[in-house]
């Protein structure tokens, strides 16, 4: 091993709990620390337990869930179009989803439906470009960028085209789904599933990345199927950001930032890099979300907000301090 | 025997004084769904300012423990906690109110969030009244649930006796094509459906865009000239706002700036769909009348 | 040792090779066998298609015609990976990657090696090293490669084939950048990993470093024509001059021929 991988990971993974911990016992009703770790042990008044355990604790959890998922995407991304600018939303994916969920809303559906109705979007999405970037032929990643930025900004249009015309009281349900809002996330298992399924996978997984980021060329030559490795990782790429999108609406900068800011302190050792934005991207998300329920509550931020005004001179300072 | 009967009657008041402890109440809301309370509500939440309007309006205001932002009438809805904006609540906040009863809106309240409400348990009467007979309605119903029958069914006649007062003096009368402008940019009215659309028509007012399709059409200055209306009324961003009015001075063709009908309504009195509405539809059927008395 | 290296080490040979040049008719096929031990310098001009030819026997491009074979299996039926165990190849361009540490690059030559869930281990860490000493770029390995000047990068590259340990080297113009002393230096490497046992296989632009340091070559002419066979048969003038479309005059030097383009 040239670096310790076990450390960063450790520490990570402390903030990660650390956040949790805090996401749990902070809210806009104050319940005392005594009182949380009663409620864990059975007891707490019927108020505490909603609040806690009905309330809080899935919503940190999917937090969790959703930040590590966007993050490892975004990860996944930036090594698959060799592009330190992709994030996970830059193959139209959050497109197709928030076309499927803005439909569902339109025709007045609910809960389940939306939610259903983003994930077919992202997969449709997902198809739409595999299909359009494989049929010409020879690809490269910059032509696989170029088909997804194209039909990013087509799904973009859309959107348009719908808040336009949709009737006004829709309007701010679809926008605090185009801004990302971790309340509508309820049901955190899928999500924390796959996170966890991905960070298992990440041994062999994460050499291979390593090895294909030096280039293609080099990547064949040491022995990698290059092009099925593309695959697989735009595959798992969608279907992470797909069930993060699910859940929590496109949240953004989260699958751009957290790759970054963990590259710069910790190397390009992919092993080490996908674990570790599993655990700082839900860490970020968590934080933020907490943030955006209390910081004027009654009032509700969009989390969007948070983790840009948190991400933003986060990164800057790494920048700053890293040469 | 003398006994017997001043007990029955001591009993009988007690009942009838009480009539709250006998029974549970029911009502069924806008959604059709049927909601029943084992008493009638102590603790309500209501969650848009009109539903607050409505529940002041059935009697109930001292029985609310939770409003939501720009409840701002009556003014002692201004002194109740706040949880929030209708579109996204603080549920932490209401649950710690422990409602019994929540109102909500039809459209405006985030469905994932009501039907968390419901799944812990908490009543959800939705309301959103699309008729002046749904406002009668619906304070009746509120005040059913909240046991203040007392107060919400008066008010709810005189509420129905003024719209039909105004109903039988004006909607015979000579039609005025009027423009009401909901907003200004983008420009914004109402069509026929639209319960505003139904005030110009109790007013004896021609709506000039009341055949269009949307509810809220978004039209352009180009189709306002073009329907030359002989009336123009208009909200604005506040109470007291008078300025969208100045755009339409700079079209001397028109026939309504010709005469000077350029009236502002105070939106407050004709947006929201509660007992305010008979005012401001009071102020509408005036300012057609002025129109018509200003006809060569 | 890993257990995987005391495999047999098999020879690459091609049948019939025809590589593919888009837009140019075919050229002479090629039975090429590069047998242990062997040093052969690929010469041409530009556009020649030696690039190409090394790519082709990498296997990351499919020939027009013909195939390629180890030890008389073909290759088409042989894993990526298996693949990589016997032939590595050093690019004549870098493509950039993500930053990474001279070390790092270095260690990646271990891949092939690794079984999927294996984590590189102290021997894999100590042959990265020794590569890394041999091309005299050790003192560097903290460094990113992207800091590095082009000579140190190139002899980056070949320290991460050393690492890769394959039987077969191809290398594209190893010592593009490398200023005199790191020339030699690296010629000698490839001389001692020859006389180990290494198939050597590599594209020069200089004639007369294939001159001096290459047994076996191979000439590629434009048209497409090729010819090849130990050094001494075919590094005549006439073969020369018209491979390189120049006149040329001859001298000896340490016993091998050097030769310089005339001036008229």
């Amino acid at each position: 091993m040239i670096r310790p991988i076990t450390l960063p990971l450790l520490v990570l993974a402390l903030a990660g709990v650390l956040a949790m911990v805090i996401s749990v016992g902070v809210g806009s009703v104050a319940i005392s620390p005594a009182d949380v770790l009663s409620v864990f042990l059975g007891e707490g008044s019927d108020l505490q337990r909603t609040l806690i355990l009905e309330l809080r604790l899935p919503r940190t959890l999917s937090a969790f869930a959703t930040g590590g998922l966007l993050a490892v995407a975004g990860a996944l991304m930036q090594v698959l179009l060799r592009n330190p600018l992709a994030d996970p939303y830059v193959l139209g994916l959050s497109g197709g989803a928030a076309v499927g969920a803005l439909l569902a809303m339109l025709a007045g559906l609910g809960g389940a439906v939306i939610s259903g109705s983003a994930f077919a979007g992202a997969l449709l999405a997902t198809l739409m470009v595999f299909g359009l970037a494989h049929g010409t032929g020879s690809w490269t990643p910059s032509r696989l960028l170029l088909t997804g930025v194209v039909v990013a900004a087509g799904w973009g249009a859309v959107i348009t085209l719908m808040l336009a015309i949709s009737p006004a009281r829709e309007l701010p349900g679809m926008l605090y789904w185009l801004m990302g809002d971790v309340s509508y996330a309820r049901i955190p298992w899928p999500g924390l599933g796959l996170l966890t399924v991905v960070c298992v996978l990440v041994v062999p997984l994460g050499r291979s990345l390593n090895v294909l980021a030096r280039g293609p060329m080099q990547a064949a030559a040491l022995g990698i199927s290059v092009r099925p490795l593309e695959w697989l990782i735009y595959i798992l790429a969608s279907l992470l950001t797909a069930t993060a999108v699910t859940m929590a609406g496109s949240i953004g900068f989260v699958g751009l930032v957290v790759p970054h800011m963990l590259r710069l302190v910790l190397g390009n050792d992919q092993r080490l890099i996908l674990p570790a934005c599993a655990l700082a991207g839900g860490t970020l998300l968590v934080l933020a979300d907490t943030l955006a329920r209390v910081v004027i509550a009654p009032e509700q931020l969009p989390v969007g907000v948070i983790t840009a005004l948190l991400g933003v001179p986060t990164f800057l300072y790494l920048l700053y301090r890293s040469r | 025997m003398a006994k017997l009967k001043a007990t029955a009657v001591i009993l009988g008041g007690m009942l009838l004084a009480f009539p709250a402890l006998a029974s549970p109440v029911c009502a069924i809301d806008d959604l059709g769904k049927h909601i029943c309370l084992e008493q009638p509500a102590q603790r309500i939440a209501a969650l848009s300012p009109g539903a607050t309007e409505l529940a002041w309006a059935a009697g109930a205001g001292d029985q609310v423990v939770a409003v939501v932002a720009y409840s701002d009438y009556p003014p002692a809805a201004k002194e109740v906690t706040s949880v929030g904006s209708h579109t996204r609540m603080d549920m932490e906040r209401l649950l710690e109110l422990q409602p019994d009863l929540v109102i909500g809106w039809v459209t405006g309240n985030p469905t994932e969030q009501l039907a968390t409400l419901r799944e812990m348990g908490v009543p959800v009467f939705s309301i959103e009244p699309r008729s002046f007979e749904a406002v009668s309605d619906t304070i009746e119903r509120l005040s059913i649930l909240a046991g203040t029958e007392a107060a919400g069914f008066p008010e709810a006649e005189r509420f129905r006796k003024g719209i039909t007062d105004l109903r039988a003096r004006f909607s015979d009368a000579d039609p005025v094509p009027v423009f009401y402008q909901v907003w200004d940019e983008p420009l914004m009215t109402v069509n026929r459906d639209h319960l505003i659309g139904e005030m110009i028509e109790l007013c004896g007012g021609d709506n000039v865009f009341g055949h269009l399709e949307r509810l809220v059409p978004r039209i352009s200055a180009e189709a306002v000239i073009a329907a030359n209306p002989e009336a123009i009324l208009a909200g604005g961003m506040g109470e007291e706002n008078r300025h969208w009015l100045t755009r339409w001075q700079s079209f001397p063709s028109l026939t309504a700036t010709e005469r000077d009908n350029l009236f502002f309504i105070p939106p407050s009195l004709v947006q929201r769909p509660t007992p305010r509405m008979l005012e401001g539809t009071r102020l509408f059927c005036e300012k057609l009348e002025v129109a018509r008395d200003r006809r060569p | 040792m890993n257990a995987m290296q005391s495999r047999q080490m098999q020879t690459l040979s091609t049948r019939n090779l025809v590589i593919d040049i888009p837009g140019r008719a075919d050229g002479y096929p090629l039975d090429l066998t590069i047998g242990s031990g062997q040093i052969w310098g690929v010469l041409g001009p530009n556009g020649a298609g030696k690039t190409t030819l090394l790519h082709t026997l990498a296997g990351l491009r499919p020939p027009r015609a013909g195939a390629l074979y180890l030890d008389d299996v073909s290759v088409s039926g042989i894993k990526r990976r298996v693949f990589s165990q016997q032939l590595g190849l050093v690019f004549q361009d870098r493509q950039d990657g993500f930053p990474a540490t001279v070390l790092e690059t270095a260690l990646i030559g271990r891949h092939p090696w690794l079984s999927p869930w294996q984590m590189e281990g102290t021997d894999d860490l100590a042959m990265a090293e020794r590569a890394l000493e041999a091309l005299d770029v050790l003192h560097l390995k903290d460094r990113l490669v992207s800091t590095l000047s082009g000579g140190e990068r190139q002899r980056v590259a070949i320290a991460t084939l050393m690492t890769q340990s394959p039987h077969t080297w191809l290398l594209d113009e190893p010592t593009n950048h490398l200023d005199l002393h790191h020339q030699v230096a690296v010629m000698k490497l490839l001389t001692d990993r020859a006389a180990a046992g290494n198939a050597i296989f590599m594209c020069l632009h200089d004639l007369n470093l294939a001159a001096r340091w290459c047994d076996h070559i191979l000439l590629m002419y434009p048209n497409g024509e090729a010819c090849w066979g130990p050094a001494e048969r075919m590094l005549v003038p006439n073969a020369l001059e018209r491979l390189y479309n120049q006149k040329l005059a001859t001298v000896e030097v340490d016993g091998a021929p050097f030769f310089v383009p005339k001036r008229d």
